[in-house]
Parts: structure tokens; sequence; C-alpha cells
């Protein structure tokens, strides 16, 4: 089989979308009644399930408390199951530290932590499913669950991924498109400001093209505020209506 | 909205565990079904290119037919094709990138009538796979199923019929649907093209050959050659360094037992292995049929046959046919089809005929083919492009090109100079004195892109051929020639487009003060030739009656316009000098000795060996002058992007041939520079021979690199310099009639001029990737056009000397030098013809030349010795004799005929001594002069063979015009095609 051709001449993706489209997402809030705040979201065949606890004191070592803020303390995990070939991942393995810390990274920019001084919040993610752009599924779910949680936010934390094939840049990469090797780039971007929480690349790109794969990849990030909006609303409107009765 | 649905694919891995994999896959309402019978345009927003309205119906292949008739499906004359998404698919990974990338240029090409189709992402066309179902059958049903689809979108309008080889959907779908229908290949061709007679033999031939191999499959052979790597493991073992990647490279010689791998970067010599392909190179190749007596020797299963390629490179090619008989003279073009690791021969299908063997027509189709060039005539839609310019409906300047242009009518004088009778004038100049003193030097090239829009048919057409193809006896313009003679050539006193580029100088320094680029409106005043302008330059005024223009003048504004012509001339060849003063280091590496003179058929009537005369340095020096300003022009606006033309230093060791041969000669050539190599080798002079010099020359060019066509994107600066003009930066700018890059280098330019002024550029530029693969493919075809031009030039001195009678010919025997020494011979140039070829010392039976008292050679028993400049042939008998490097020696010229190959020309040296002419004058002819001769007298005894044949008296003047085309350019253009010619491998190394 000859290499796989990413984009068609046509415009079209493997799996029939154009450029810029994104797959198809679907969320859900306050899933579990235990956690302060909960999300599940499915962004194409990428499931993930965030939990928040908090704000609250600080466990473990009184030392870590900050005076002048909250601790984000992020945790990701990702099932056994969620990749074709079942594979035990341990916790505290490089790559789920690493995710943690970029999940911690962005919480700190968009949560109002100066707000709860001393205290702590938990976000904990897993990842059930792994079909490409698992990052961007991690940081929307936590976003819902912490707006679950009623934690305080600066802005929704809407992530997305972009690729860069042929010279166009792709939303959205799918698991496929991740594995053909091309540039990828993960922003996470605060939409009403335009504000970027995180953005990382690890791959080689050329300075030309960065303007553009960004602007797709917030111009993605966009639409999935827009999405994301709307599960907020629809959460707010059916507890409101469970509060009225 | 899109819809989702969910593929599962079960992979096994390598372990031999099943793996399943989940693969989304998103549905959407609409896609663009590129019809013009489209119900709802709204919907499907078709852009690009749509099927023609003029077919009767449209032709749907199956997945199956794509793979297996694809060649046919090429056919130009096969119209109103759709190719569904599922069959591309299936292309894809059953047959590899190569056969998926024709497919996609084919879908690309505006030419040719089709389209695709993406049924699979469409929501009504889309039909899940099955439990159970075979892929080839869900294949052929969503197939069929989008072809119902497209049926009844079209309103029912316009009738469908699906194409299959599976003779069961015929059976199934046949008369499901009314207005679609499903007929097998075979049927459809003979039914709706029972005309094409090529579509039909070419399906013949494949299906044959298919059938061919289903039957060898069954038989099991021994295995003739190991497996080669699948593509994964070759991929994995380079990326782990396991195996190194390569181009090969055969050796044209010893095809049989040599071949080098170019690799990328390593530099060292191993002897290797060839693993496995990761690209094959495939295209048609020109064979021939055995004779009617090999052919029995070959055995009784006369189908199968084993036919020779004309490239000696190629293993012969077994093809499937019951043709043969009937094809033995003729050159014939095959594809090959697959090659089994079981079988000694690679498997091939015939493609059509090209003509006889030994006929200056089917030999010439031959080296076409070869060199994969394609001129067929342009079509009517290329030609529908065209501007029109009759007597009756005259092509005037438009008023809105008046308002944007510089007019330059009435205040420039503008004139060009080119050959005596040349009519594709791409380039005029203009001189004048401004009014604060400085001069105004320009330079105005024919505005080609004016009339050929980007990604028009022309434009398309003109970039897939590059470049016009000049062969010794004919051309094959890129262009048609409405616009190549006619509108973009700045014929003398009518209005014309041009680019131009006006420097302003310094009066006296001649200092480059400033610079403007821009189109402009332009009637040249003269249309000067070289003679009369060096003649007007020396002050000898006799001439103007030669000049058309000043001939219905009176005498009195005749002398004013004359000193006005005069002084603009002057001061031109001035700055000239100036400019190239400045260019320190240009090497002259062979000089133009030609000049062609046309009658007015346009017949070759002569060509006279000249000394360059100042007015071709001069032209050529503006000439060069402007590209270079360009090329600085689009390098400062597109840095990633600008079309530059490089040519690297050559590597030292090149040159030891050269220091030696000419230290024999006792000259010492200093090669470290451009500078100090053109100074030496203009001292390498020896006054009693003065062939030694060009002989050093060629040997020089030799050494050289090609120059080439990059993208500045892809290249660091350091390496953009051009070596042999000594420029830092050089494009090619001035002749975009006749090539395609500098029709690119046009539009870069006037992308830059509206970048300066801030204007959104119209243009749509190529990106670097693209431009890079542009570049690749001009240099390619610049390469094929050298080839093919030596090719012809090799065929015509062939059949010059075939028929004529070596013992008493007078021509067949001359002169000649030997230049290059080897192991058993030694390599021969020949001044008066220009042939280059090698003279064996030692022959077949292991003889060896002496030469008696007499100084005539004959064979004896002995052996050959071989030194640095010398060969020693010693015979058993204590006779000796010494050939020394430019030792002038006498050689009959013989050709070696062959009948699957090219003939040669064979050279054997009969007497040590020079060849006396009685004529001396014949001696100081140049050997272009003799190769002019050639091509006329072949040409005529080809003519008079045809006219033997079909006796009709209306062929010899379309053959007169047939054969002789012009050869009308401008010298300038001759000067650097040889430039670019002479940095070819000239010499042709013939290993011996």
């Amino acid at each position: 089989m000859a290499g796989l051709e990413l984009l068609s001449d046509q415009g079209y993706r493997v799996d029939g979308r154009r450029a810029g489209e994104l797959r198809k997402i679907q969320a859900r809030m306050g899933v579990f009644a235990q956690a302060d705040g909960s999300a599940y979201i499915e962004q194409g065949n990428t499931k993930a399930l965030a939990v928040v606890y908090g704000p609250h004191e600080i466990r473990g070592s009184r030392a870590r408390a900050l005076p002048d803020r909250a601790l984000v303390n992020c945790q990701y995990s990702s099932a056994t199951f969620s990749t074709g070939e079942r594979k035990r991942r341990p916790h505290g393995d490089r790559k789920s530290c690493e995710m943690g810390l970029q999940l911690r990274q962005t919480f700190e920019a968009a949560i109002l932590t100066q707000l709860h001084p001393r205290s702590q919040i938990d976000i904990y993610v897993q990842v059930l499913q792994a079909d490409g752009g698992t990052y961007a599924a991690c940081v929307n779910a936590a976003t819902l669950a912490v707006l679950d949680a009623g934690v305080p936010m600066r802005d929704f934390v809407c992530a997305c991924s972009a690729g860069f094939v042929d010279g166009t840049p792709l939303a959205d990469l799918s698991h496929v498109e991740e594995a053909a090797g091309g540039p990828q780039l993960a922003l996470a971007l605060l939409p009403a400001s335009g504000q970027i929480a995180l953005l990382e690349m690890d791959a080689r790109l050329h300075e030309d093209h960065l303007e553009q794969v960004l602007e797709a990849a917030a111009r993605a990030a966009r639409d999935v505020h827009a999405l994301l909006d709307r599960v907020v609303r629809q959460h707010v409107r059916e507890a409101s209506v469970l509060l009225g009765d | 909205m899109l819809q989702k649905r969910e593929k599962v694919l079960l992979l096994k891995t390598f372990q031999g565990r099943t793996l399943r994999i989940v693969r989304e896959h998103y549905l959407r309402p609409s896609v663009p079904c590129n019809s013009p019978l489209c119900s709802q345009p709204t919907v499907c927003l078709n852009d690009g290119k749509l099927l023609s309205s003029d077919v009767t119906h449209y032709m749907i292949p199956d997945w199956k037919v794509v793979q297996d008739y694809f060649e046919i499906l090429e056919f130009p004359e096969l119209k109103g094709i759709i190719f569904m998404q599922t069959a591309c698919q299936a292309v894809q990974h059953q047959r590899g990138r190569r056969q998926y990338n024709k497919l996609r240029n084919l879908l690309k090409d505006a030419r040719h009538d089709c389209v695709p189709f993406a049924n699979e992402f469409l929501q009504d066309c889309y039909l899940p796979r099955e439990q159970g179902e075979s892929m080839e059958k869900w294949q052929t049903r969503s197939i069929y199923s989008a072809a119902v689809w497209y049926y009844h979108h079209c309103q029912d309008r316009m009738p469908v019929i699906v194409v299959t080889e599976d003779e069961e959907a015929v059976q199934q779908y046949g008369s499901e649907t009314e207005g679609v229908f499903v007929i097998s290949f075979k049927n459809y061709l003979d039914n709706f093209w029972p005309d094409l007679k090529a579509a039909h033999e070419l399906c013949d031939s494949i299906l044959q050959s298919r059938r061919e191999r289903e039957n060898e499959r069954q038989e099991s052979h021994r295995k003739e050659y190991p497996e080669h790597l699948p593509l994964e493991v070759l991929e994995a073992g380079i990326k782990s360094g396991r195996y190194i990647q390569g181009i090969l490279k055969v050796n044209k010689h010893r095809a049989q037992i040599e071949a080098f791998a170019r690799l990328q970067g390593a530099s060292s010599k191993d002897s290797g292995r060839v693993v496995g392909i990761l690209q094959k190179n495939w295209r048609d190749y020109v064979v021939t049929f055995p004779s009617k007596e090999e052919v029995q020797s070959q055995g009784k299963n006369a189908q199968k046959i084993l036919v020779t390629p004309w490239d000696y490179r190629i293993p012969k090619i077994r093809i499937s046919t019951q043709q043969a008989e009937a094809l033995q003279d003729f050159r014939v073009v095959v594809r090959i089809d697959s090659w089994e690791s079981t079988s000694m021969y690679p498997n091939g299908h015939f493609v059509r005929v090209l003509g006889r063997i030994g006929d200056l027509e089917g030999e010439i189709a031959t080296i076409l083919v070869e060199n994969s060039i394609s001129v067929a005539p342009f079509s009517e839609a290329q030609m529908c492009e065209m501007p029109v310019n009759t007597p009756e409906n005259p092509w005037k300047v438009s008023p809105e090109e008046e308002r944007e242009r510089k007019d330059l009518r009435k205040t420039h004088l503008v004139f060009s100079i080119d050959p005596k009778g040349c009519e594709d004038v791409d380039d005029t100049l203009s001189v004048r004195t401004l009014s604060n003193g400085n001069l105004e030097l320009g330079v105005h090239i024919a505005d080609v892109t004016h009339f050929v829009a980007p990604n028009s048919y022309s434009d398309i057409e003109a970039r897939t051929r590059a470049t016009t193809y000049y062969l010794a006896d004919r051309r094959y313009d890129m262009l048609p020639s409405i616009l190549s003679a006619d509108l973009c050539s700045l014929l003398g006193g009518v209005d014309r487009y041009a680019v131009s580029v006006l420097w302003e100088l310094d009066k006296t320094s001649y200092e480059i003060k400033k610079v403007w680029y821009g189109r402009t409106i332009i009637r040249s005043a003269y249309k000067l030739f070289y003679e009369a302008a060096q003649e007007l330059l020396d002050g000898n005024f006799s001439v103007i009656d030669d000049i058309p223009e000043f001939r219905d003048l009176d005498e009195k504004s005749r002398q004013a316009k004359l000193e006005e012509l005069v002084w603009a001339v002057r001061k031109l060849t001035d700055i000239a000098r100036h400019v190239r003063a400045k260019r320190h280091g240009a090497l002259e590496l062979e000089g133009v000795e030609v000049r062609i003179q046309l009658d007015e058929k346009k017949n070759i009537c002569d060509l006279i060996p000249k000394q360059p005369l100042e007015v071709h340095e001069t032209v050529a020096e503006c000439m060069i002058l402007a590209n270079h300003w360009v090329a600085k022009k689009i390098w400062e606006s597109f840095p990633h992007q600008a079309l530059l033309r490089q040519h690297p230093p050559p590597h030292q060791e090149f040159f030891s041939e050269l220091r030696e041969c000419a230290k024999a000669k006792g000259f010492f050539i200093d090669t470290r520079s451009n500078k100090t190599l053109a100074d030496s080798l203009d001292n390498a002079n020896d006054p009693s021979d003065p062939i030694v010099n060009r002989l050093l020359r060629s040997m020089a060019t030799h050494a050289m690199s090609n120059a080439l066509y990059f993208s500045t994107g892809s290249c660091a600066e350091e390496e953009f310099h051009h070596y042999g003009l000594a420029l830092d930066k050089y494009t090619h700018f001035t002749s975009p009639i006749r090539r395609y890059s500098d029709i690119i280098v046009h539009r870069l330019l006037m992308a830059a001029i509206s970048k300066d002024k801030k204007m959104e550029s119209k243009e749509n530029l190529f990106s670097n990737k693209d431009l890079e693969e542009l570049c690749r493919h001009i240099n390619n075809r610049n390469r094929a056009a050298q080839r093919s031009q030596k090719r012809s030039t090799e065929l015509f001195q062939c059949m010059y000397f075939k028929d004529k009678d070596q013992e008493t010919e007078d021509r067949c025997i001359s002169d000649g030098v030997i230049y290059s020494m080897r192991t058993n011979g030694v390599l021969v140039f020949i001044p008066r013809f220009g042939i280059k070829g090698a003279a064996y010392l030692k022959n077949k039976d292991g003889l060896v030349i002496s030469c008696g008292p007499d100084s005539h050679s004959e064979w004896k028993p002995g052996s050959l010795q071989r030194f640095q400049n010398k060969i020693t042939s010693t015979t058993t008998g204590g006779e000796s004799v010494t050939f020394h490097l430019f030792d002038h020696v006498t050689v009959r010229i013989s050709v070696q005929a062959s009948r699957c190959h090219s003939d040669t020309i064979r050279l054997e040296i009969i007497s040590n001594k020079p060849y006396m002419i009685p004529d001396t004058e014949l001696f100081h002819q140049s050997s272009l002069l003799l190769k002019s001769d050639l091509v006329k007298e072949v040409t005529r005894s080809v003519e008079e063979a045809q006219l033997a044949q079909e006796v009709k008296v209306n062929v010899i003047q379309e053959d007169c015009e047939k054969y002789c085309q012009t050869k009308g350019r401008s010298l300038y253009t001759l000067l650097e095609e040889i430039r670019d010619l002479a940095l070819l491998d000239v010499s042709n190394s013939h290993g011996i």
C-alpha cells in the first residue's frame, strides 16, 4: 500500500472531512454525583472523562500551600483499553506526567486561582479511547468539569490541534493523520480575549507556515467554544428546571 | 452538517494477532458533481473543471477497468468519464503510487474530459460494506449505486454507462435502472468507439498480456531472480541504515554488467546489490520486432515474442501479439506491465506503431519517444484561446492596455538585431540620451504572458513542452505560431506589447543609476540583421540599401535617420564593452562561427563560418545584463520562490585530463577560477593547428557541470552563482517565445512590480515546492531537447554516409585529430564533419594496427601499450607505430548499421599521416557548414524516395515546408544554446 494520501486533490481528508472541519463533538456535564464537577466529551472517537474536586484544603503536606492563590493539581491517565492494542499504563509514567503538567499550566492560566488562597483544586482526566487529539479532548473535558464544579474561571479554555499537509493546515487531527508523522500543533485558547493558554509543537515547521497553522488551530478552537457554550447552557437550563420544580 | 459513520477494519499485526481499528467516516449532504447538467448548482458548488456538455453519455469505469485499462481511458477521444472515488482508492491501494499519480494528473489535466466524484463521502451514495461481502463486490456495488445517483442528479437527462469487467455485475445490475447501463469494456469500445482503432488494438494487447500473466501464475516456475524486498522492509532498512538509497544509472555501453547507484551524500565506491525498488522509472519504450528468421528460432510459441528495445539499457521485453509478422519492419512503442521474479524478461504490451525502420520520419519519431517528447499539433481548444490577426480582422492595441502600459512608441528608437530572416523576434533594444544628460538603455522583451494566461490550455501545453525543440532539420514550437511568429514577435513597424527593462546610466562612466521594469508598448523601427549592424558600426554605410526601412525615404530624412541609428548602435556597443569588462572571468567556451542564411522559402541556403562580430557580443551582453537585473529583482521580491539559473563551479579533479592534454602540447591551464581558466584557454593556442584550442575548450566544457534552473527557496544564497557568466544571480528572461522558464520569470517580475506598487497581485505564484518541481521538469525537458537534437544530428550523419561506397566515395575519407587515449583505441575528432568517435587499434580478432612505410595501415598480430599521452602498437614482427595526442590521422568513415538500435558511425584509421585534401578551400570550411549540407542532402534523398512511392506533385511543396523549417533565431539565443550544449556531454564518451 502506498503512503496514505492525507489530503486528496479534491480537498478531502481520509475520513471525509475538509481541511478546516472538526470531528463530531458530543459532551455532557455532571456525569458523576460524588464529585464537585464532572464532564464527559467525545471528539470523534476520542473519549475523555474529567472530574474536579475542590477548592478544598491542601491534602498531604501543608508546605505545598500557596499563600496567595490556589494550587491546581492535574492528573492524567488513559485506560488500558483506550488504544487498538491493550496496554497497561502505570500511573506516573513520563507521558502522563507531561500531560498532567501541560493541563496544569493550561488551567492555572484560566482559573482565577487568587480567589482561593491556600487551597487546592484537583482535576483528574481519564482518556477512555484515544483517536488523536487527546490533549485537546482532555482540556475541553476539564473545562466543562471545572465549570460544573462552579470554580470561577476567566473564560472557557478551548483546545484544538492542527497539522500541516501539502501546504494546507488541517484542523483537529485524527489518529491516522497524527501517525503519518507531519507536524502537529496543540493550542489552548481563551476565546473571548483570544489569549493563548498553552501552545505546543514538537516537530519542525517552517516559520512562514506557523502563522497559518496557528490561525487554523485558533479558528477550530473558537468552533469548539461555540459547541461547549451550547452544552453548558443546555446543562444550566436542565439544572434550573430541576431546581424550579 | 456532517454525519458520522464508523468503519471497522481488522488488520493483522506482524505478530499475527488481529487488531481491530475503528476509523471515523464522515458523510456530507453534497459533494461537487462537476457536471454542467447539475440540478442543484447551489448545493454542489462546483468549481474547477466540469465535464463538457456535448457528450452523448457519461462513462463510469469500474474499479477493475480503471486499473487494467487506464491507458485507454487516457485517450483524449474518450469523453465524459467520471472516476468514482471508490475506483481511485482501489488504484491507490492496489496499484501503488505511480499508477495513482498518473490518475491524479489525468484528473487535473484540463485538456482531458474527466472528473472525480467523491461518492464515498456523499450521504446518499455511501454504502457500508456488509458482513461477509468481499471487497471487490462492495466496490462494484458502491460504484453502481453512485452511478444511479448521478443519473438522477442530472435529472435523468444523460444516460450513464457503467463499464465493468465483472460478468456477474452485468447480469445483476444490467437492467435494474433505466438510463444506467452496465456493459463490459470490450463491449463499450465496440459500440461507442468502433472507429478508434488505436484503442481497440491497445485493448487487445492488454487483454492478451493479462491472460498470459494469469496462465503464468498458475504454472509454478523456478525463480530466475531473488525476489525484491517489500516496501515496508526497505523503508525500515533505509531508516536503520542497513540499506542505502540511491538512483541507479546503467552504463550505456556495458548495460548488462555495469551500473552505478548515485547516492545522496555518500561518496565511497563500494559494490553492492539491488535489494528492492522504491520507485520505478518506467516510460514508453521503442522496440523492434525480431525478423522472420529470428522468430522461428524462438520456437513454436509465436504468440509470445521477445522484442528488442532501442535503448541498450533496457532488457528485451516479452510481448503477446498476433501481429508480430506485420510489425516486423516497424518501430513500435511498448509499455512494460510487470516483471515476475520467475521470468528472465519483463512482460509488456504493444501500444502503437511509429514508422518503418530506417525511414526518416520513423526514426525521428523514435528519438522523440525515447526522450519522452510529445509534439502533438496544438488542439482546437488551445487555438481558440489565441488572439486573431487576419487581414480582415487585424489585431490592435487595446485602449485599456494603452492606459496601463508605458508608451514608448513615440519617445524611443527601438530596433532589433537578429540573424537574417528570423521570424520570432523576442528581444529589441533601445538607447537614448535623457534630458539630464544621462543615457537610458532599454531591453524590450516580447510580452508573451499577456497572451498566455496562467493555467490556460496553451499555458498547460507550453509547460508540458517547456521549450521549443530544435532537431537537425525541423523544430517543434512551444507556442502556436500565431504567437511565436506574429503577435509576440517584435517585428519592425508594428505596435507590440513588451516587457521592458530600462536603465539610467551615467553619461561617462556608464554606472547604473536607476532601473525601471514594466510593461510597455513599443514599435520597433528597424529589424536589422547582424551583418548590417556591424557594417553600420564600422562606418560602412553602403549596407543601407539592404535595410528595407530606409528604402522609401527621400535623401534628407534618410540621412538624419541613419545618423540617429548609427549613433544608437555605436553607443550600445560602447555600453556593452563596459558592462562586459566589469564581469570578470566569464568563460567563452566555444565560439560561435556560423551564419545562418535563409532564402525566401525559408530554406537554409547557406551557413557561412565567420568570426563572431562585435555586434553579436553587444546584443548578448545586453541580454545578459537584462537577465541579471531581472534575476536580482525577482529574488529581492520573492526570496523563497523565484526561478533563477545556477551554474555550479566544476570539480577540480575533472580538469586533470584537460591539464594533462594541454601539458602534452606545452601549455599550462590554470583551472583555479573561471577567470584564470578563461585566460589560460585563450593562451593555449597552437598557431599551426587551430583545432588544438578547439579540442581543449571542448574538454574544458566537458569538465563543467550543467547550468540548471532552481527555486531560490531550496538553495542557499551562495549557491546561486553562475560560474560560466561570472554573475552572482542569473535567470532567463529574454526568450519567452521559446522557453517556458522565461514565461515564469515574466510572471514573477510582473508580480514583483505590483508588489512594489502595494497592489494585490493577480498572479497566483508557485510555491517553493511547486516551483522546484517545475524547475526539475524544465531541466529534464531541456536535457531531453539537447539529447534529441544531438541524436537527430547523429541520425542525419549516419543517413548521409549510409549508402556511400566507402572505397570510392571521396567524402568517406577524412582528416581526424586524436583527442583522447583508451586501452584499445583512440578517440578521434573529425573537424570537417564535427564528428567525434572511437577508432580501434585492436580489432575483435586481436590483431593490432600497423603502418607500413607508405603509412597505410594493416591489421597484424601484436600488442598495444598505452601511455598518458600516446599509444603504441607493436606487431610481432617488431614494427611499431605510435599515436600521440593531437596527431592528425586519416580515417575512413563508415556506418555500422543496426536493426534494433540507432546506426552508429564507425571510424577506422587508414593512415597515420594527415589526409591531404586536394581542394584547400574545402579544408577551411567548418564542420557546421557540412552539417547543414548533410541535412539537406539526406532530406532530399528522403523526399526523392517518397516521391518515387507516391507520385504526387503537391507533396514536394509540402515536404519542402515540412523539412526545411526555419532555423531563424537570434544569434544570441544560438550562442546561449551552444553554451548550454557545451556544458553538456559533447565529446560523446565512447567506451572502448
